[in-house]
């Protein structure tokens, strides 16, 4: 369904420019490109180190569910998208500030999440022609989001992990 | 490089076969693209020939339909020619090279790169030694 693509799509791009808009400096180099530090891992190279949460100080989203409402005029879809980010902190300081680098990675995230309106345009990206890049139009329609849920931080090894959920919602076509 | 450790890696790759395979790389993405960061373009790839190198299977084929396969077989890489590649292409190191490479083309299988290690002699890599698996998209 096209719909699908285009929330998927949308939110990505909203949380990108947002998470950029507040923290610049959160960025990650992928094939040679230095690009915002929000990645979907579905649209990387799989071995590419971006399964989950391999890269550090990247918000890694991944889409986990779909949920479709049939019963109204139009299908209402709620899609299931998890973000997972982790930090060692800065070798600097021997990685003693990873629980500082955490919060801050948890509000730069809570804040693009939460910024009013919590919704956008929805995107229609097509591809380019060789060579070129991307056509992006702006369809009419909007995507919408609900609050965001943060599960508890994890240790593994000296690392600082932690996982969000939030659901994004779009009306299908 | 010591010399002589690379002469003795390259002979011995040479007499056990001394192959060559493709090293299977995307081209740079382009910046801002919305496009490539939602998977909707995909980049074009070029392949880097180099050799010699030998090619053995390390596990059997009924392990790769394992939910976590690990690598199922093994690429011996002369060094040399590692070198001669990061060069010519303008990647910075070997490491940078192989990080960006996303699989090996070997007899036309495509396999993904799960693992580099380099063997060196005296500060110096003479061989390196990289884990493959199948590609995922080829299983079925």
């Amino acid at each position: 369904m096209l719909s699908v693509q285009l929330a998927k799509d949308t939110f990505y791009a909203t949380l990108r420019d947002r998470v950029a808009a507040g923290n610049a400096a959160r960025t990650v180099v992928l094939r040679g490109v230095v690009r915002p530090g929000v990645v979907v891992t579905e649209n990387e190279f799989p071995g590419a180190a971006v399964d989950g949460i391999s890269p550090s100080d990247v918000f890694c989203l991944r889409w986990t569910s779909l949920v479709a409402d049939t019963q109204g005029a139009m299908p209402l879809l709620t899609l299931g998208c998890e973000i997972r980010y982790a930090t060692d902190g800065t070798s600097g300081t021997s990685g003693l500030d990873r629980g500082r680098m955490l919060a801050a990675m948890d509000a730069e995230l809570i804040a693009a999440v939460s910024m009013v309106p919590q919704r956008a345009g929805s995107l229609l990206v097509t591809e380019a022609a060789a060579g070129g890049t991307s056509t992006i139009v702006t369809t009419g329609t909007n995507v919408f989001w609900g609050d965001i849920s943060l599960k508890p931080a994890t240790m593994k090894n000296e690392r600082m992990e932690r996982t969000a959920e939030i659901e994004v919602f779009c009306y299908g076509q | 490089m010591s010399a002589a450790q690379a002469r003795v890696a390259d002979a011995m790759l040479r007499s056990l076969g001394g192959r060559t395979v493709l090293l299977h790389i995307p081209a740079p993405a382009v910046a801002g693209d919305l496009g490539e960061q939602v998977g909707l373009a995909t980049p074009l790839f070029q392949d880097l020939s180099i050799g010699p190198a030998v090619f053995r299977k390390i596990r059997p084929w009924v392990a790769i339909h394992a939910k976590e396969r690990a690598a199922d077989s093994e690429l011996l890489l002369s060094a040399t020619a590692v070198t001669q590649v990061v060069g010519s292409s303008g990647y910075r190191s070997a490491d940078v090279l192989f990080a960006n490479a996303s699989a090996v083309v070997v007899d036309g299988a495509m396999l993904e790169i799960m693992s580099v290690a380099s063997v060196e002699a005296f500060g110096s890599v003479y061989l390196y030694r990289l884990g493959l698996r199948a590609a995922a998209a080829d299983l079925t």
